[in-house]
């Protein structure tokens, strides 16, 4: 009995290993290398010893350059700017169509929601030509703007906020009614403040997939100016052609960072959100 | 509606009066519906309904981004193409075995780590937290990060290699080893989403069914394989789903550290299909090739939805 306990955290304890050896150590990898020069990268990993991992005789040198280089501060404005209006406006029109849905009786109803149930089968990577021709024909290419409309009426974020509203009990907005209360104020003042939770999933997981996309700013966004975070490490180059690593994993560190710091916090809300709707950014 | 005012003629007298004011209020409810629904709607409409009209328009002219005013109607051109040149062929081909070896892989290995965190473990919270990190972790930093890793010089894995004294490797280099080096990756990003749906299917299985079977002698992997994963098969179902329209719309993999390359052996449809539009400057084809892209997935999509409605319970 006491053997076989052993043996079992022995091989627990050996795929934790794993795990860290799988998922830690390339970040350790690239946080530490981006605080060493071009030689101490090589040389730390042929042959490879624990110093690749660790930042021994630390310079911000790559992070100086890399600002003064580059404009990825400007880049990190863009994309702070172009998130948190996505967020906004994600949770103000998904959650007064939600209350639509779930709280006034209309005809039609079903209809609509047919209509947003379709979209959410879409595969947005697919719509990227069409998209461009929208957005630009409505002048909005080169703009924050356009880096954010197409995804402000989220299918995905109507759908947590639906199922969020109807678990909400009647009794609590009766009240109100019979005291001559409107939708617009039952909305606003009963609601929308006993739905926190799902709201703050849906700015958590609606901020994510806006700090990560890549594909369509891309595509919509051609003026350095108006280039956001994942563009613009991006374009820093590849092994062969760019001379120094240390500056790329500095900006692959700067664009992952903040991301990761919110999701170590708020980390419950994130894996909450993923698990029951299963759609991530 | 109808229904409702005829029962109220025929009716009449002393019920007019609070019908008439129900209807007065049911006027003024639409129109708040109407407010509260409208912007939603009309986002909507312009950036999912509208692009899409436009694709399947314009996958039967041949038009460029640079000039769209100057398109030529093609009629079934376009697809007519993409059956006698190989191009689409070979890369929804590439697409497809990409999918399928991320499928194939994320799939035991998220199950596997969705068991070992339902054990009882030792910090496990860290464990959970650090597969998730490539989960939230942009793609764009993925695939920088990999293409560094799996560099045939200085690359970490290389380096690796050489402690465990196994020869060195071309990885993205190699017609033969870029494609499974992406997949790898991709199961990489995707195995920690992967495990977190098993691990939330998982506590959802009643405990007192593995622990009765326990007491009638059943051993531990005939509870794994006779009882919870029979239970879980609309959880795998939806993670096969998922991962599978995830990988085929994987873009920045191929767009980073491959071009599509070598020899167009990585060559995904989406950054086929940004190449065939935005370089080559082929819109008309490039929407046809997002056409067939979105038809496939609609399908994958269908299925899914018929097998989850259908009675899966055990």
């Amino acid at each position: 009995m006491a053997t076989t306990r052993i043996r079992r955290s022995a091989l627990t304890l050996v795929i934790i290993l794993l795990i860290i050896a799988c998922f830690l150590a390339p970040y350790a990898w690239v946080v530490a290398s981006s605080l060493k020069n071009q030689f101490t990268v090589f040389g730390d990993v042929t042959p490879l010893s624990w110093r690749a991992f660790v930042p021994v005789g630390a310079t911000i040198e790559n992070y100086v350059s890399l600002f003064e280089r580059t404009n990825i501060l400007r880049a990190l404005l863009n994309t702070a700017i172009v998130a948190i209006g996505q967020v906004v406006f994600t949770l103000l029109l998904c959650s007064m169509a939600a209350y639509a849905l779930t709280r006034i009786k209309f005809p039609g109803a079903n209809v609509v929601f047919m209509l947003i149930l379709l979209t959410f089968l879409l595969p947005i990577e697919a719509m990227m030509v069409p998209l461009y021709q929208v957005v630009s024909g409505l002048g909005l290419s080169n703009t924050l703007v356009g880096i954010m409309i197409p995804w402000i009426a989220s299918p995905f974020g109507l759908f947590l906020l639906k199922q969020a509203f109807e678990e909400l009990p009647a009794e609590l907005e009766d009240a109100a009614r019979i005291d001559g209360a409107g939708h617009v104020r039952i909305f606003f003042s009963i609601v929308l403040p006993n739905v926190k939770v799902p709201m703050v999933t849906l700015g958590l997981i609606t901020f994510l997939f806006c700090w990560n996309s890549f594909l369509w700013p891309l595509v919509i966004v051609q003026d350095p100016a108006r280039q956001i975070i994942q563009v613009a490490i991006a374009q820093q180059g590849s092994p062969t052609q760019l001379p120094n690593w240390g500056e790329t994993f500095a900006g692959a560190t700067v664009a992952t960072v903040p991301l990761i710091l919110l999701f170590l916090v708020l980390q419950k809300y994130f894996t909450q959100g993923m698990a029951t709707s299963g759609i991530k950014g | 509606m109808s229904r409702g005012e005829q029962t109220l003629t025929v009716s009449a007298g002393a019920k007019t009066r609070p019908r008439k004011a129900a209807t007065r209020r049911q006027k003024q409810e639409r129109l708040v519906a109407v407010g509260f629904l409208a912007p939603f709607m009309l986002l909507l409409l312009i950036f999912q309904y509208v692009p899409l009209l436009v694709m399947a328009r314009n996958s039967f002219y041949d038009y460029s981004l640079l000039n769209p005013a100057a398109e030529k109607f093609v009629g079934l051109r376009n697809f007519a193409d993409m059956i006698e040149y190989d191009d689409a062929r070979r890369s929804f081909g590439i697409t497809f075995l990409f999918a399928f070896g991320v499928v194939v892989f994320v799939i035991p290995i998220a199950f596997a780590l969705a068991l070992f965190l339902n054990s009882k473990l030792p910090a496990r919270g860290l464990v959970r937290t650090m597969i998730m990190l490539p989960v939230v972790t942009s793609s764009v930093v993925i695939a920088t990060m990999w293409s560094f890793l799996l560099d045939p010089s200085n690359g970490l894995i290389n380096g690796a290699l050489d402690i465990v004294g196994i020869a060195r490797q071309p990885f993205l280099t190699s017609t033969q080893q870029a494609l499974p080096s992406l997949i790898a990756m991709t199961l990489w990003q995707q195995v920690g989403f992967g495990a977190i749906l098993f691990l939330a299917g998982l506590q959802g299985v009643p405990s007192e069914l593995g622990e009765a079977a326990r007491i009638d002698g059943a051993t531990r992997w005939q509870v794994l394989w006779n009882i919870t994963i029979p239970l879980l098969s609309r959880t795998t179902l939806f993670v096969v789903v998922i991962m599978t329209v995830f990988s085929l719309q994987a873009f920045a993999p191929a767009f980073l550290m491959t071009q599509g390359g070598p020899q167009e052996a990585t060559n995904l449809i989406v950054y086929h299909i940004y190449n065939t539009a935005f370089i080559m400057q082929q819109a008309g084809y490039a929407s046809a090739l997002s056409v067939v892209l979105l038809l496939v997935v609609l399908a994958i999509s269908m299925v899914q939805m018929a097998l989850l409605r259908s009675r899966w319970n055990y």
